[in-house]
């Protein structure tokens, strides 16, 4: 995904006169707006685009005497504990351009080149690709580090990178529908990279753990580093819920990376107070959260409705959902699948 | 010729549109929509026994479609893959560029289509004993599950098997395990194929075999 950057330099000895007019009919915005958009530069105007795209707005913004830099979006991920109070503060002049009439705004989210700069991030070097449909996490890991990686993850790696097989993670990791066995990926004499591609369709996540807990549901772990410890937890029969059919969960703690995926994109909630997702679309939640199984209505509305049980959470943290759950894609599915008999 | 990659990277699909007297050459049965104008002819993927050839080895159909544009005002088609998955495009020279079975969707008229022996370490990686050589001078699209992820090599890389889509003649494939044996056998990652030499590669960001060994003990 790339950023489109408009540095505010002017090509072949054009006026801002010439050039602001030409930009607000290209983008149908108001000649202020254009003009803003100047002032402000050095400024992203369109962002996560892919390349194709960037290079097409790059050459139209360069035709009208625009100077223009396409940039590699880099993971700006926070950490869990950070307040979105980074993320929520560029949406301001999203809401402020929502106003203008044009429907087709490429200007849509005009955001401080500064906001998109990585800021310093704790843990590995990574990025990711494919986002949201087919996630794809390619991890720098150092000389003489260690990933531990969900079996049969590993779609690429560097050559100076050891795997040896584990049975670490106990007998409950059968449980949770995780392979029994877990692979770790050591960098020998030198760095070296890792992709990382999950089996389900779906988005990837990374949270750097500062001491700090997550709850996974079965089969979302994908990678951490060493100083995350993962185990089974036993959820006890009243909280059993997970896709409906699991009573375990995964437990990372400690310091350092995780990765999860989900099926289907995923989002992420502030919990405040109390917050209901359906059972099946939870991927992971924070610590400081308690949450019970209820039903949504009435016994009427747990049979018919369609919603059955869902996992009403209370207190203050975060909660990752998944846009599309299992038992629905099963359910769907299974009335095309070819009948044993 | 204009064409447009659309869908997004799960869903993605050609929209071409054909200028009086222009043509394109597509895998049979990736046309899901076009102008009535346009006119088809189905021919064997480079004579028959060639195209015998690449249907059973090569994992590509017998037949090519030819659409041809011999009306007098543009016409639009609109191409897709069988599988869920992204799209992409690449120009084509002389050296060409090696697909794995099934990549293949659409190039322009001036591309060639050739076999190649990918060899029996190929095989035994599950990618088929032939692989698709395209060559000439033109335009290439092609796709396959899941998003596509380009890399340059420069010396040799390690991709798992079932994750590599395309190649350019720089390289060359050589089979390894995973691991050691235990961890081949139990660590999920089994064989893997290290790719050697200079040139770009592209490797699918999902697999069939990752898809279900998810999906079947769902059910």
């Amino acid at each position: 995904m790339f950023n489109i950057i408009v540095t505010g330099n002017l090509l072949n000895q054009q006026t801002a006169e010439q050039v602001i007019p030409a930009l607000a009919k290209l983008f149908k915005l108001s000649t202020e707006k254009a003009a803003g958009v100047l002032e402000k530069a050095p400024m992203a105007v369109k962002k996560k685009v892919p390349m194709e795209v960037a290079e097409k707005y790059q050459a139209a913004l360069q035709s009208i005497g625009l100077e223009t830099a396409i940039e590699a979006v880099v993971n700006t991920e926070s950490p869990v504990t950070e307040t979105e109070s980074a993320s929520s503060e560029p949406s301001e002049p999203e809401a402020e351009s929502a106003s203008t009439p044009s429907s087709k705004q490429p200007f849509s989210e005009p955001k401080d080149i500064n906001q998109s700069t990585p800021e310093h991030f704790q843990g590995l070097e990574f990025k990711l690709d494919g986002q949201p449909d087919y996630g794809f996490a390619t991890v720098q890991i150092p000389a003489g580090e260690t990933l531990k990686v969900e079996a049969s993850a590993m779609a690429t790696m560097d050559t100076n990178i050891l795997m040896k097989t584990k049975a670490k993670g106990g007998i409950g990791r059968m449980f949770t529908g995780e392979s029994l066995f877990i692979n770790e990926f050591t960098a020998e004499n030198g760095q070296g990279e890792i992709g990382i591609a999950p089996g389900a369709p779906g988005d990837i996540k990374h949270v750097y753990l500062d001491n700090q807990t997550i709850y996974l549901q079965n089969s979302a772990f994908v990678a951490s580093t060493m100083g995350v410890a993962t185990e089974t937890k036993w959820q006890g029969l009243t909280k059993g819920f997970f896709s409906g059919e699991s009573l375990f969960l995964i437990r990372c703690s400690g310091q350092g990376d995780l990765w999860f995926n989900t099926y289907g994109a995923i989002i992420e909630i502030d919990v405040e107070q109390n917050y209901v997702v359906d059972t099946g679309n939870i991927v992971a939640f924070t610590d400081g959260l308690d949450y019970n199984i209820t039903k949504v209505g009435g016994y009427k509305s747990l049979f018919f409705s369609g919603e059955g049980f869902v996992c009403r959470f209370s207190g203050k943290g975060k909660v990752w959902i998944q846009t599309r759950s299992v038992p629905a894609f099963t359910s769907w599915a299974h009335w095309y699948r070819p009948s044993k008999n | 010729m204009k064409v447009d990659i659309q869908g997004g990277q799960a869903f993605s699909y050609l929209d071409v549109t054909l200028d009086p007297g222009e043509t394109i050459i597509t895998e049979s049965d990736a046309m899901s929509s076009m102008d009535a104008t346009l006119d088809l002819t189905a021919s064997f993927n480079g004579g028959l026994i060639k195209g015998l050839l690449r249907k059973y080895l090569g994992g590509e159909t017998l037949f090519i479609s030819r659409f041809s544009n011999n009306g007098q005002k543009p016409a639009d088609l609109k191409l897709v893959q069988p599988t869920p998955g992204e799209i992409k495009c690449v120009e084509v020279d002389q050296q060409g560029i090696y697909l794995q079975p099934g990549a293949f969707l659409a190039c322009t008229n001036k591309v060639k289509l050739g076999l190649a022996w990918a060899g029996f370490t190929s095989w035994i990686a599950k990618e088929g004993l032939f692989k698709l050589h395209v060559t000439g001078d033109g335009k290439l699209w092609y796709g396959a599950y899941g998003a596509l992820i380009e890399k340059e090599i420069d010396g040799e890389y390690i991709v798992d098997t079932s994750h590599l889509v395309a190649y350019q003649p720089g390289i060359k494939l050589k089979l390894q395990l995973a691991g050691g044996i235990f961890s081949s056998m139990f660590g999920g990652e089994g064989l893997v194929t290290r790719v050697v030499g200079k040139g770009k590669i592209t490797i699918q960001s999902r697999s069939l075999d990752g898809l279900s060994s998810w999906l079947n003990p769902k059910f």
